[in-house]
């Protein structure tokens, strides 16, 4: 053991010495393992910053048995100083003992009950783990889960902002989005809600997941609240696993969105007091209060297409609004995030409508569409390396030759699949 | 082993037969398993995959009037390692096959991929001699070479020369020219419009107008700076003061902008922002229809119960 560490001191120099380094900790993994309760003290002769493999090494060992109360408070303040201290390329040599050292913290700090602790380490061991910002690790879900628990939303967004291109496990992404959607909800973020919410229920599935079903009623809910409207269909690119089964294991919250498409809130409202235990069991009840109170704002934005002018009174009659100082306040809310475009003239309690007032002749517009083209154009590139190495893939051309007619008009020259009738 | 050929045949090759030997070429070689797509696989026990690019043979066929050797068209041919040489029973059968379609067509050589002629070549070319006195040896070299500009075909005849006092048989170069018939043309003309991205030089008129304009630009750009330093130079005081010089520039800097208005203002960022929003209507088009084709070829290959979907018979 001593040994052990007087060979981690002396190879942690150069990258080579690293190497063997590692072959050598990995032969010795299992003694590690057998002696964990000495290992603390020879924890202390090692520094995390200079001699971070044999560190993760030693530390691995020590934390892999269950967690209990006082080993917790015990190693969550070494393992944070290790975190913020170690050396990143030393680390990417054993990313799965990382891994595991990270998700022991996440549990004692779970157990200490104080998640808050956990947050600020997590994010550096993500950032540390990365190969680049669009890889998701193992390790992003688990902070997303500290933040939910800790209710620190804002830290989580600047991870929410990471486009994803490469994922290690699904199961990963399958929960870093779900737990991110949540995370929009609660900063009431909800095109980002809905975009993340969007990619768990589409995500290539073989069997219907519990995740995926918890956040395609979310989806439906935030779906109603952004966009006033519950698309029937899941789009092509969804699993046909998931298009067959998520409606009927969803099914009131799928009658709660065809009711919201009358455009009654009477009904809308019956409805949800009925059905009221079965949301509050799956934690929804706030979310469908939302949805619910989102319908006078999609009463409110239908009116603007049919009318240039409308008195208060009158919006208050159209939506069911109970007075006409309750209409001025939607009508104020709206206008204040920018969903419609109105004047309110308070001497005659008259609404005008207006267009859209952009004029698209300013700089920051030019800038604007410009960074958008250039990011489509990035976006672009990737497709079309994904899609030329789809088109190697042994598996899509065995299969794509026997979709092929089987009697070959002259009149139609490709293969079938770009004709689907 | 390659010096230019003193025969004076002068060859025309087809495209079709270019595209046969790499379509043959690719298809063998997408459908090895595994494919050699993995690029920093760990080298496990020091063994490193094989990357080797498979070989491909066939004969090229064609018609020799005179002192013209004109190559129509090619076929494939099974190449059998234990005796290294190919098959010749099927090559026999296959010739029959042609000889019905095309009376006049003559088994002029084969061909191969490889980035050089090599010795074990010889003895394929030597056994198809009794069929053709003095076949062709028709090479494609598969490595993608960007910078290269010329075909990466290459016709090599066999002569006896005499090394070491042994008469011996090697290859050499000989030249080439493309000839078309209009149904190549359009086919060819139809691959080179298909991927005019990465490399390769502007292929529509748009791009090579908008090259151009590009390319003035940058020049103004660079001669707008040289003017630049030169007047901080003369403002530091590194450079003495010429007046000539100043009003020169004075005079270049007022003739432009020719219009300066509110108005001209307005009109020219909202003409300059609908561009803008075509190329980004044009760029959005053209995405979703890469990720439609991507999604497709998802689903067929990945999706276990997939539709099934194929067409009725339109009547």
């Amino acid at each position: 053991m001593e040994g052990l560490v007087t060979q981690i001191q002396g190879l942690s120099g150069t990258a080579s010495d690293v190497l063997s380094l590692q072959n050598l900790l990995k032969q010795a993994d299992d003694s590690l393992h057998a002696e964990s309760t000495r290992l603390p003290l020879f924890l202390d002769q090692l520094d995390p910053s200079k001699h971070s493999l044999g560190y993760l090494y030693f530390l691995e060992a020590c934390t892999a048995g269950p967690v209990t109360q006082e080993l917790a408070s015990s190693y969550v303040l070494t393992i944070a100083r290790f975190i913020s201290s170690c050396v990143t390329e030393q680390i990417r040599l054993a990313p799965d003992k990382f891994i595991s050292v990270c998700k022991r913290f996440k549990d004692q700090v779970l157990l200490l009950e104080e998640p808050l602790r956990g947050v600020a380490p997590m994010l550096t061991a993500i950032r540390k783990l990365q190969s680049s910002s669009e890889h998701l690790t193992a390790l992003h879900p688990e902070f997303l889960l500290l933040c939910l628990l800790s209710k620190c939303y804002k830290t989580a967004l600047s991870i929410l902002e990471d486009d994803i291109f490469e994922v290690d496990q699904p199961r990963d992404l399958f929960l870093f989005c779900y737990y991110g959607g949540m995370i929009s909800i609660g900063q009431k973020q909800f095109r980002k809600a809905l975009e993340l919410l969007h990619n768990v229920v589409t995500a290539p599935m073989s069997t219907v997941n519990a995740i995926a079903v918890e956040a395609f009623k979310k989806y439906i809910l935030v779906s109603l609240i952004h966009h006033g409207q519950f698309p029937t269909n899941l789009p092509k690119y969804a699993s046909s696993v998931a298009q067959r089964n998520l409606k009927n294991l969803c099914q009131p919250y799928f009658e709660l969105a065809s009711s919201y498409s009358n455009g009654k809130i009477a009904d809308l409202e019956t409805y949800v007091e009925a059905n009221k235990d079965k949301f509050e069991s799956d934690n929804n009840l706030g979310l469908v209060k939302q949805a619910v109170s989102s319908m006078y704002k999609r009463n409110i934005q239908r009116l603007t297409q049919t009318y240039l002018t409308l008195s208060l009174q009158d919006i208050a009659n159209r939506v069911q609004l109970n007075s006409p100082k309750e209409a001025e306040m939607h009508v104020l809310q709206m206008i204040k995030d920018g969903e419609i475009y109105a004047t309110i003239n308070q001497k005659d309690g008259m609404v005008r409508f207006l267009e859209d007032p952009e004029q698209y002749k300013t700089c920051e517009m030019i800038e604007r569409i410009d960074s958008s083209i250039q990011r489509l154009m990035t976006v672009s590139k990737k497709l079309n390396v994904m899609d030329e190495l789809m088109s190697c893939d042994p598996l899509y051309l065995a299969k794509a030759g026997r979709e092929r007619q089987r009697f070959d008009f002259d009149d139609f020259d490709n293969v079938p699949q770009r004709y689907n009738i | 082993m390659a010096s230019s050929s003193s025969s004076g045949l002068t060859f025309k090759l087809h495209p079709l037969v270019i595209v046969n030997i790499s379509d043959h070429y690719s298809r063998v070689k997408s459908q090895m398993n595994p494919p050699p797509v993995t690029s920093t696989s760990a080298t496990v026990n020091g063994v490193e995959p094989q990357q080797q690019a498979p070989r491909v043979y066939g004969c090229v066929i064609g018609v020799q009037r005179g002192r013209t050797v004109e190559i129509f068209n090619s076929f494939e041919l099974l190449y059998d390692p234990s005796t290294d040489s190919l098959d010749r029973s099927f090559l026999e059968k296959k010739q029959e096959l042609y000889k019905k379609v095309f009376p006049h067509f003559y088994i002029l050589g084969w061909y191969s991929t490889g980035s050089d002629a090599q010795e074990s070549d010889m003895h394929i070319h030597k056994a198809l001699m009794d069929i053709n006195e003095s076949p062709l040896y028709v090479l494609l070299n598969p490595t993608i070479n960007p910078a290269q500009k010329d075909l990466p075909v290459t016709i090599y005849e066999s002569e006896l020369h005499v090394i070491d006092g042994i008469p011996q048989l090697i290859f050499v170069c000989s030249s080439y020219t493309i000839e078309t018939v209009e149904a190549e043309r359009i086919s060819v003309d139809h691959v080179a419009h298909l991927k005019p991205s990465d490399g390769g030089s502007a292929a529509t008129q748009l791009a090579a107008h908008l090259t151009g304009i590009h390319s003035a630009i940058k020049m103004l750009n660079s001669r707008i700076r040289v003017l630049h330093h030169y007047l901080v130079g003369m403002q530091k005081g590194d450079i003495p003061c010429e007046n000539s010089l100043l009003r020169q520039v004075s005079s270049l800097l007022r003739r432009l902008p020719a219009i300066e208005s509110e108005k001209f203002q307005d009109d020219f960022l909202m003409e300059y922002n609908d561009t803008l929003l075509i190329t980004y209507l044009a760029m959005f088009t053209n995405c979703s229809s890469t990720m439609n084709e991507l999604v497709d070829k998802f689903n067929t290959a990945y999706d276990r119960n997939s539709r099934r979907g194929g067409r009725t018979a339109f009547i």
